[in-house]
């Protein structure tokens, strides 16, 4: 019974991983209508980015993963002037290579610096494991959860609250109409851009914890897009709970089922899903 | 297309071919052509799936692994390749008949997802199913045996696989002309008003990914013939990518253009090397130039021509 709360602890931690990368996807999806297939890269370069300024150039944790994390919102922010938004109301293919081209690009830029192309890391956090009651749980597990709760409450805050996140939900409605009210929609794609990459840097950070940092630790975002998908593709909350969704399952699926089963779990429930459920758990069986 | 275009190609073709032997010599030259007649055949199945019937596939390397495991264990077993090469492509076909079934349900991005999820499924599978497959450490495949030779030498082999390409662009180019085509052009176009005009999406969507299907595992039975050496890593995501901005960068929608498209995939690397040579030493020596590069050319070509090389601006 401890070993499945622990089991269950620790799916719901990279649950919250999984679930962030897909809000990250669903935030630019639905602001933009282009589908990203970087994030995993962008996840790569922001974990990277902190341990770097963190152990090459000497800045403490907290100020290089902010670091880490506007520069990273930065850089998809010029990929969107530069490039992303030509994608913008083309066919989805176009949105699909570019964004992988773009990833590419990353992904080999940082295979360039050998230190990062041959080694793993781990961020020197002092971690310790947690004791309540009988069950023990490691201290990172909780922090990510922790983290990610924070990071859904000031998303709520900013969506609700805030004129750019109103903006951004009435572009996401309909941009034509967006526009007529006045709503700057280039200006908000750029933050769309900005806003997702950001958070794919912060999910990197908060995997850093859970795993290692590598080079091909952007393959988580593979588990993301099932999570994405199966929320709706077109719902905050809903990328979240399908990510802890198939984190838990993908747990459940490791202690319980042959090995090799864990890794496919996403993807058969993603097929599944989108038989059952077209558009999404969102919206009922009816589909679309 | 007239017949001085194909004349034309034909000819560009030939210098083409002509130029390499003397730059690089002729067993190089010819062994890349090889590359570039099987990559075509594998780009082909994507140019029916992607532009032809306007789906987004992002799994078709999947299909080439399923026609090179099932060709790579046949031929082990004894099978000659003539009744072995039919078999992958069945099979690959089949592959393809699945990873539709979504279609039923799903149009467009959705879809695109579930051939994804399609693809790791096989993948997985195919590192999983070790008494058969071998797993991640692959399987040795042995020389393609026509008429009781061995087809091993450079330019052997460009023969066999230019000959399948040219078989399979005609057949393709028949198919195109026919009803079949049509209705995918239709569904290409506008799947609703398809439906309305009595053509069958659904069975439009099928057909699409069973002829895709067969022509990748075509090109993946001929693969493991010519790399002797398959594991499953080799038709993972990467390849899947590779196969799209094949169709993208040649144009998806003309059969021309998974030619240009092979060419320039399998020219990338070659450029690199030269590439490596000219710069200095630092940047040279980097493990990622490769990627950097072959990342540059999709965002280039999707930014520069967003319909391919053969397709003009």
């Amino acid at each position: 019974m401890l070993a499945v709360v622990q089991v269950l602890i620790s799916g719901v931690a990279l649950g919250c991983v999984y679930g962030l990368v897909a809000l990250s996807f669903v935030l630019i999806y639905k602001a933009t209508e282009t589908v990203s297939f970087m994030q995993g890269e962008l996840l790569m370069l922001g974990a990277f980015t902190a341990l770097g300024l963190h152990l090459g150039a000497g800045w403490p944790l907290a100020v290089a993963a902010l670091a880490a994390v506007a520069g990273t919102a930065l850089l998809a922010a010029a990929f969107e002037r530069i490039a992303l938004r030509h994608a913008v109301g083309r066919p989805h293919l176009v949105a699909v290579l570019l964004t992988f081209g773009l990833g590419l690009m990353l992904r080999g830029a940082v295979a360039s610096v050998p230190a990062a192309a041959q080694e793993t890391y781990r961020l020197p956090l002092a971690l310790d494991v947690v004791q309540i009651g009988a069950v023990t749980l490691a201290g990172g597990q909780l922090l990510v959860i922790a983290a990610t709760l924070l990071i859904a409450a000031l998303l709520t805050l900013f969506f609700r609250a805030t004129r750019a996140g109103l903006a951004l939900r009435a572009l996401s409605e309909d941009a034509r109409i967006a526009a007529l009210m006045g709503v700057p929609v280039a200006r908000m794609h750029t933050l769309a851009w900005a806003l997702g990459a950001g958070l794919a840097a912060l999910a990197g950070l908060l995997l850093a914890p859970l795993t290692f940092i590598h080079l091909n630790m952007g393959l988580v975002a593979l588990k993301a897009f099932p999570a994405a998908v199966l929320g709706g593709l077109t719902s905050l909350p809903g990328a979240l709970v399908a990510g802890i969704f198939l984190g838990v399952v993908e747990a459940l699926a490791g202690l319980m089922l042959p090995e090799g089963v864990k890794d496919v779990v996403p993807y058969a429930l993603l097929m599944l899903g989108l038989l059952l459920f077209p558009a999404g758990f969102g919206a009922g069986r009816a589909g679309r | 297309m007239t017949r001085t275009v194909r004349w034309r190609s034909v000819l560009s073709w030939a210098a083409l071919l002509g130029l390499a032997v003397l730059a690089f010599g002729a067993d190089h030259a010819l062994s890349q052509a090889t590359l570039v007649a099987t990559y075509a055949l594998a780009g082909l199945g994507v140019v029916v799936v992607v532009g032809q019937a306007g789906q987004i596939a992002l799994g078709q390397a999947a299909l080439v692994g399923l026609g090179a495991y099932t060709e790579a264990l046949l031929v082990t077993a004894g099978v000659p390749s003539l009744l072995a090469i039919p078999a992958a492509a069945a099979i690959a076909a089949a592959g393809g008949a699945l990873a539709s079934l979504p279609a039923r349900r799903l149009g467009g991005l959705y879809f695109g997802m579930s051939t994804l999820a399609f693809a790791l499924i096989v993948e997985e599978a195919l590192v999983r199913w070790e008494p058969v497959t071998r797993g991640a450490a692959g399987l040795a495949v042995p020389a393609l045996q026509l008429a009781g030779q061995a087809v091993e030498s450079p330019a052997s082999q460009a023969l066999v696989s230019a000959a399948a390409l040219i078989g399979a662009m005609l057949l393709c180019t028949r198919l195109f002309d026919s009803r079949l085509g049509r209705a995918w052009r239709a569904v290409r176009e506008d799947e609703a008003a398809a439906d309305a005009c009595g053509v069958d999406p659904v069975r439009a969507k099928l057909l699409a990914f069973v002829v895709g299907g067969a022509l990748s595992g075509v090109a993946g039975a001929l693969y493991a013939h010519w790399i002797g050496f398959i594991s499953p890593d080799q038709f993972g995501l990467m390849f899947s990518f590779e196969l799209l901005m094949l169709a993208f960068i040649g144009g998806a929608q003309r059969q021309a253009g998974a030619a240009w498209g092979a060419l320039v995939i399998v020219a990338i690397p070659q450029a690199i090397s030269v590439l490596r040579d000219a710069l200095p030493g630092e940047l040279a020596r980097s493990a990622g130039l490769e990627t950097v590069v072959f990342g540059a050319v999709i965002v280039a070509v999707v930014l520069l021509r967003p319909r391919g090389i053969a397709g003009g601006r």
